[in-house]
């Protein structure tokens, strides 16, 4: 009575009951996530084992956290808020100001993506500022090259675009710099190619010329969007 | 303040971070942070570690506040699932052997303030499942508890049991299967 194949779940019920229980190892969530993002029946069958065992939560005792993490948040979130600038806030109105034509633009930029890339792409992320598509990216399927193209335009005078990959659990990653006006064609760093996948996203932030001196991100974020699959 | 109220002041301050409102994620992290990190102290066992996590699970709510749904799970439970999944990606990345301190070690500092237990599902829901879980047998229900508060893998309940991996992934299924058909009920 232990084979496995006795119980039912080949319909992925057990799937997403062990995904959320996590008894999962990492390749196998990677599986259940992949799943997730393509299959509506799974998903709700996660958001009822969510739902449901979620309650067993209650049963950890709260511990306030350090001071640090919210300082940590914050810095995350605004780097250079101790230093007002009208700079930045007047590239803020610019991206703001984007019209409803940058959709039209967004799909055409998406058409341009597929007819550039010389392989098909099998992930795409498009990256909103302010609920609008700044830039589409896609990426080759081994993960090695992203074709980037804005989807509006904008002017960042004398400074520079910097594109970021955001992978669960790790800090920004540097992927090179991009321009306002043009697609732009990347090779990823090899170490960086592994983590191009679904739960990962990309970012564009604002950096002085010749791109951030510290490794991560010390501009405003202008546009941000998660890699999904195609 | 009664449950609904928490729930529906945290769904409205979520709505206002997913349009970009950093006092909102502030509220929402003063009302659910000692909750979360015990969940990411629970699973990772490591101060710095669960401190790293949280970070990151706050960040993770500021960019994908504007898919959470209101319609389809509690506010608590999506930021609990998100702290759960993020924790446990971060103790499979670190691989086995790692989590040797006690657990005691975890619990410390416990905070009196009950925060975010407020906002945990409703008694009703809370007594269904433990209802539930207690038609289980007991290594059953404990596998499950287990399983669930500290991110454990079959591979480590076999070996906490003393029984074959085949053997525990088959009694964990049955045993969810079970679950499902009595929380249905």
């Amino acid at each position: 009575m232990s084979d496995d194949r006795t119980i039912p779940g080949e319909d992925g019920q057990s799937l997403a009951a062990e995904y959320v229980l996590g008894v999962l190892s990492a390749p196998q969530r990677r599986e259940a996530e992949q799943r997730l993002a393509r299959d509506a029946v799974f998903a709700a069958e996660v958001a009822f084992w969510e739902q449901r065992l979620g309650g067993l939560a209650g049963e950890v005792r709260p511990v306030t956290p350090p001071a640090r993490v919210w300082s940590g948040i914050e810095a995350a979130l605004m780097p250079r808020q101790a230093r007002p600038n009208l700079w930045n806030s007047l590239t803020l109105w610019r991206w703001s100001a984007v019209t409803s034509a940058a959709l039209a633009v967004a799909s055409l930029a998406v058409a341009y993506v597929a007819t550039v890339s010389s392989q098909r792409a099998s992930l795409v992320a498009r990256l909103d500022t302010g609920g609008q598509a700044g830039f589409v990216a896609a990426i080759d399927p081994a993960g090695k090259s992203i074709t980037i193209v804005p989807a509006s335009l904008t002017s960042v005078d004398q400074r520079v675009l910097e594109l970021w990959l955001i992978a669960p659990g790790d800090r920004p990653r540097s992927l090179g710099l991009i321009e306002p006006g043009k697609p732009v064609q990347i090779n990823v760093p090899a170490d960086l190619a592994g983590r191009m996948k679904a739960d990962a996203a990309l970012a564009v932030s604002v950096e002085p010329p010749g791109g951030s001196p510290t490794g991560l991100p010390t501009g405003p974020v202008v546009a941000s969007g998660k890699l999904i699959n195609l | 303040m009664d449950l609904n109220a928490a729930r529906n002041q945290l769904a409205a301050a979520l709505a206002r971070v997913a349009g970009g409102n950093r006092a909102a994620l502030r509220l929402v992290y003063q009302d659910t942070s000692a909750k979360l990190f015990g969940v990411c102290l629970r699973i990772l066992r490591d101060r710095a570690e669960a401190e790293d996590v949280l970070q990151d699970v706050y960040l993770t709510v500021w960019r994908r506040a504007a898919t959470f749904d209101p319609s389809r799970a509690s506010p608590i439970t999506w930021l609990v699932a998100i702290a759960r999944n993020r924790s446990i990606d971060r103790l499979r990345a670190g691989g086995a052997g790692r989590r040797t301190a006690p657990i005691e070690e975890a619990a410390e500092v416990a905070d009196e303030n009950p925060g975010a237990a407020d906002l945990m599902e409703s008694a009703d829901q809370h007594r269904r499942l433990q209802d539930c879980l207690g038609q289980l047998e007991e290594r059953q229900s404990s596998a499950i508890r287990a399983a669930f508060l500290d991110g454990t893998t079959y591979e480590e309940l076999a070996q906490r049991g003393g029984i074959p991996l085949g053997t525990m992934k088959s009694m964990i299924r049955r045993s969810l299967m079970k679950l499902r058909t009595c929380l249905e009920s």
